[in-house]
């Protein structure tokens, strides 16, 4: 990933860090001002539930008493009082007295406990009342929450108890109100609240057994199973209990329910029913989720915004930095002219300021580099040359004296001697002529002639080409190996120029195993072409020989011109190609040469 | 001479209240809301409603008197016969009967008519006389002869019912109104009422609200509400306890266990209570079928409640099935009675379960029963779907023996037997009802007030 792309990557990971986070905080107060809102809401209807209930509750009170003290109820407490069986002259009276005074609810219960006369449940005059010892104290009390068992089912009521006292005997009077819709439908509930009412503790949660005082809008569901958790939870902890709803698989149907349990006075029955009051997480849900769009439209925005002006500013940034690198890579390619235009004056431009100043340098340092070694190899090549032309000059000025010396000294033996000077001149100017000749020819290197190329048959032309000296060599002979790749494929090469080059390399072999050895010729094939090995086993090269081994003019041999390797690399080099030489001492030496496929194009395309 | 002339007219005046009148329409307001008024149709509920409706309108070949003994009705002779399994009854008409739409009543009309009534009975008819043969053997047949069902109906082409009582129908709008008027050549001769209008399906409520306002004459009131009727001005006619109060199962005993739970029902219900407080003693709490008045042997079956027993019969049930028990959802007392009965089940561990849908293991039934013994017993067989119990002789041993064999088929739990009350204003004269709950509006007045100019 270049530095643009770097860049352009840390100015959208900011961008979107910062919408989320903002988007995040803006949710998060969102949910608490929800949720303190719905608190609020619950602890306000709670409150209103307490007043209604207190206020009807008062009422029921007051219709009771009144009741207690009418005269059908005095009479009847009169009757009981003399003995009489009560019910039989009275078992409806609960029922007509509940209708004119609208309660749900009233029950005649005598001294010992027994129903005289009941409205909710006509036929159980003569039954006792089971809650009748608590109920009997709490005559005169406000008004307190009772489950009242009727018929088929039971129901949650407001009730009171009055005493009608006819000497010694009390008739009591416990009546009240239903616990229904009707009461729930009094309270004012705001927008998207409703209010449920749990009647029966019982074991399993019924339809039946919740009131919803919203229950005529469709739109609000009411199954009963999707509470039954939250309802059980307040059972078991008889506390409130908070939770969210799942109606329906879409998070805007869900509604947090506050669940309030409701404690009674009768029967030991500390939970007789359940307040539940659920706010609708609607308008909440709607308003993350406007949020969340708004956070990724202007997310998506920000992205595409610091994508453009992240490019128009890295490209600023980066492109004297780029422009930098790209005369770096033009300096290692050789390049060592190339210049870096400087603007302003901030850092970058200093930075390219000085790569300039640097390039110049290097320039500066390459020409007298340059220079100093051309200086020095006029001087080795002065010194070859000197030395080359010092070994045939000496034979030939003492065979020139020599022959000066038998012409004063000795003239009846000047003729032999002249014939034995005139050989040995003969072969010291031949002498000459072929160091001149090598010299001459190291100068001529021809252009390589392209043509497809086998490299294994121009190693077994090279093996074919020794095979005699090496056999020869009876005494100390040299094994000649060819491991060739059969899966090479031809290149594009010289073979003749390839040829005198490897040939090079193996009288150098040669050269360097004067007590036997092995030769390998080796072929592999390359992912871009073709890598041949020479490889002997003679006494190898020092480290510092491998360095200068391409040198022209040296050579470690006491008669060698230290021109030959100097070819090869030429030659190596002319196919585009790279030499190398591997060697320890004592254990041999390998050359290696790595051959293009392709050298022509490769050419042409560095042309 | 103007004061004497005066209290002669007052005395005349008095004096003509308490003496038959002609003219004037009885206002009635019942309950029921019969749909037809054909005796012979079955589907029809058999209330005392519907039959007194029928007795005004059509009469049988015989019928029963003030002291429930079998009488003449539109027959005036029968002779018996029986040969060998057989037995033959020969009824001799009343001449000169005429039916409403004006035909002369025929033995092939009266033969007709009771062949619709029983298809099972072979019924022919001579020049003067109707022949049912009965077989097997039915000694009772002038009882159920007797009974309003068999009564004799004319039936037009276009379907319209003529009788010969001593009202014809001017107004019928089915389970909603009839309006009779009087039959002036009635062979019993005419009626002192002038018409009378008949009110069908109102609640109790409203016929006591029509005949505080004068609207109506003549109610039937439930027993158990006599007591609260101000008497000031309203006459109250009861008749004997003849109306059954009664659990009915609606399948036989299913086995033993089924017939341990029956008798555990039987025994945990305190009739005692119930006759007190919902019946307002009105009701004579019975065990049997028949009242006792009917048999004097009613005494006999055991109303008292065994709860020991009932409950030890139930322990002896690995499980009781809940048992629904439906009312007659527009009779308040039936349902009264359902939940009272189911409490008093629940003391024995028994489940009763009361419902207003007909579908039901058993329901609380009220049976209206003929004064004759034998005739009673077979329409409580027939009530609850058994068949009719076989009486030789008549005695109180057969009706007895035919009694516990009924009982002990565990069908029906005998609970009650209600009286038939009448309310009606003071402007009716003339004795209302009879013994077995039967209207004898043929016999009964109004007062001048009421009659006002509608006759002379």
């Amino acid at each position: 990933m270049n530095f643009r792309r770097k860049l352009l990557t840390v100015f959208a990971f900011t961008v979107v860090l910062s919408v989320a986070s903002v988007a995040f905080l803006v949710s998060t107060l969102t949910r608490r001002a929800f949720a303190r809102n719905e608190d609020e809401q619950s602890a306000s209807l709670m409150a209103q539930f307490q007043r209604e209930f207190d206020a009807q509750g008062k009422e029921i009170a007051r219709r009771i008493d009144a009741i207690a003290a009418s005269d059908a109820v005095a009479h009847m407490a009169a009757t009981i009082d003399q003995g009489s069986t009560g019910s039989a002259g009275f078992f409806d009276l609960a029922k007509s007295l509940a209708e004119n005074y609208q309660l749900d609810f009233l029950e005649f219960v005598d001294g010992n406990g027994t129903i005289v006369s009941s409205a909710q449940w006509a036929a159980k005059f003569g039954y006792p009342e089971t809650a009748f010892a608590e109920l009997a104290r709490l005559a005169g009390q406000p008004a307190f929450l009772k489950h009242e068992d009727l018929q088929d089912s039971s129901a949650l009521g407001m009730f009171a108890v009055s005493t009608a006292q006819v000497a010694d005997h009390p008739l009591y009077a416990i009546g009240g109100r239903r616990l229904d819709k009707d009461f729930l439908a009094v309270l004012e509930l705001p927008a998207d609240t409703r209010i449920l009412l749990y009647q029966n503790p019982a074991s399993t949660t019924t339809d039946g057994s919740l009131i919803d005082s919203s229950s005529r809008d469709a739109s609000k569901p009411s199954n009963a199973d999707k509470l039954a958790p939250l309802i059980n939870a307040t059972r078991g902890t008889g506390r409130g209990v908070t939770e969210i709803v799942h109606w329906s698989p879409d998070a805007a149907d869900d509604e947090m329910f506050h669940a309030i349990p409701l404690q009674g006075k009768v029967n030991a029955q500390p939970l007789l029913g359940i307040l539940l009051i659920g706010n609708s997480r609607r308008s909440y849900v709607e308003l993350e989720r406007r949020i969340r769009a708004s956070a990724l439209l202007v997310g998506g925005g920000g992205i595409l915004l610091v994508i453009l002006v992240s490019s128009w500013a890295a490209a600023r940034v980066t492109r004297p930095v780029e422009r930098l690198a790209h005369a770096a890579h033009e300096v290692a390619m050789g390049n060592w002219n190339t210049r870096v235009e400087v603007e302003g004056t901030d850092e970058l431009s200093q930075l390219a300021d000085a790569f300039n100043r640097m390039t110049t340098e290097l320039l500066t340092q390459k020409e007298r580099l340059v220079q100093t070694e051309r200086v020095a190899a006029w001087r080795e090549l002065a010194r070859r040359l000197a030395h080359e032309l010092k070994n045939p000059l000496f034979p030939l000025q003492l065979t020139v004296e020599n022959l000066l010396r038998a012409r004063q000294n000795s003239p009846d033996q000047f003729d032999e001697v002249f014939r034995e000077s005139s050989t040995t001149l003969l072969a010291e100017i031949s002498n000459l002529k072929a160091i001149i000749g090598r010299f001459s020819e190291f100068s001529k290197m021809p252009q390589p002639q392209w043509q497809s190329t086998d490299m294994n048959e121009v190693l077994r032309g090279i093996a074919q080409l020794f095979r005699a000296q090496l056999q020869a060599r009876a005494a100390k002979p040299i094994e000649c190996v060819l491991d060739l790749d059969a899966g090479l494929t031809t290149i594009s090469a010289d073979p003749e120029l390839l040829h005198r080059a490897l040939s090079n390399l193996v009288l150098n072999a040669m050269d360097a195993m004067p007590d036997g050895g092995t030769l390998t010729l080796r072929s592999h094939h390359s992912d871009n072409g073709a890598r041949v090995e020479i490889a002997d086993t003679g006494s190898g090269l020092t480290p510092e020989e491998c360095e200068r081994i391409f040198t022209p003019y040296y050579t470690s041999k006491q008669h060698g011109t230290g021109l030959g390797l100097a070819i090869v690399q030429s030659v190596v080099s002319d196919h585009r190609g790279t030499i190398n030489v591997h060697s320890e001492p004592r254990r041999g030496t390998t050359f290696v040469i790595e051959l293009p496929r392709n050298p022509e194009l490769t050419q042409a395309v560095s042309a | 001479m103007l004061a004497a002339s005066s209290l002669l007219l007052l005395t005349m005046g008095a004096h003509a209240e308490t003496r038959p009148q002609y003219g004037g329409t009885l206002q009635i307001s019942v309950r029921e809301a019969p749909t037809t008024l054909d005796p012979a149709d079955t589907a029809q509920q058999d209330t005392l409603a519907s039959r007194n409706i029928t007795k005004l309108i059509f009469e049988t070949l015989v019928t029963t008197d003030d002291n429930d003994r079998i009488s003449y009705g539109l027959a005036t002779w029968w002779m018996f016969e029986a040969g060998g399994r057989s037995q033959s009854f020969q009824f001799r008409l009343r001449k000169n009967v005429i039916f409403h739409d004006g035909t002369t009543l025929s033995p092939a009309i009266a033969a007709a008519s009771l062949r619709a009534a029983n298809p099972s009975w072979k019924i022919t008819s001579n020049t003067d006389s109707v022949i049912v043969e009965c077989d097997p053997p039915c000694p009772y047949l002038p009882e159920e002869l007797a009974l309003p069902r068999n009564a004799i109906v004319k039936k037009s082409s276009d379907g319209k019912l003529s009788g010969t009582g001593p009202f014809h129908i001017n107004e019928w709008h089915p389970g909603k109104k009839l309006l009779l008027g009087a039959e002036e050549n009635y062979w019993g001769g005419s009626p002192f009422l002038h018409e009378i209008d008949i009110e069908f399906g109102k609640t109790f409520r409203e016929q006591l609200v029509s005949l505080e306002l004068g609207k109506s004459d003549l109610i039937q009131i439930p027993a158990e509400q006599s007591h609260r009727i101000s008497t000031a001005n309203v006459k109250l006619w009861r008749s004997a306890p003849l109306e059954l109060i009664a659990l009915v199962f609606g399948h036989d005993a299913q086995s033993a266990a089924d017939k341990s739970l029956r008798e555990a029902l039987a025994l945990c219900v305190d009739r005692a209570s119930i006759g007190s407080v919902i019946l307002q003693g009105s009701a004579q709490p019975d065990a049997s079928v028949l009242p006792n008045w009917m048999t004097g042997y009613g005494f006999a079956f055991s109303t008292e409640t065994d709860l020991a027993r009932a409950r030890q019969l139930r322990q002896e049930v690995r499980t009781a099935p809940l048992w629904a028990v439906s009312y007659d959802s527009a009779d308040p007392i039936a349902g009264l009675l359902a939940e009272r009965i189911a409490l008093n089940a629940r003391d024995a561990v028994l489940q009763l379960q009361p419902t207003k849908t007909a579908a039901s293991d058993l329901h609380v039934a009220k049976i209206p029963l003929p004064s004759d013994p034998i005739m009673a017993l077979a329409t409580v067989a027939t009530a609850t779907g058994l068949p009719a119990p076989q009486i030789n002789s008549g005695s109180a041993e057969d009706l007895y023996s035919a009694e516990r064999e009924l009982l002990a088929t565990q069908k029906l739990i005998p609970l009650f037997h209600l009286p038939v009350v009448y309310a009606t204003t003071k402007a009716v004269h003339g004795g209302l009802t009879r013994q077995d709950g039967m209207w004898n509006l043929a016999d009964i007045w109004l007062s001048r007030q009421k009659t006002g100019s509608d006759r002379p």
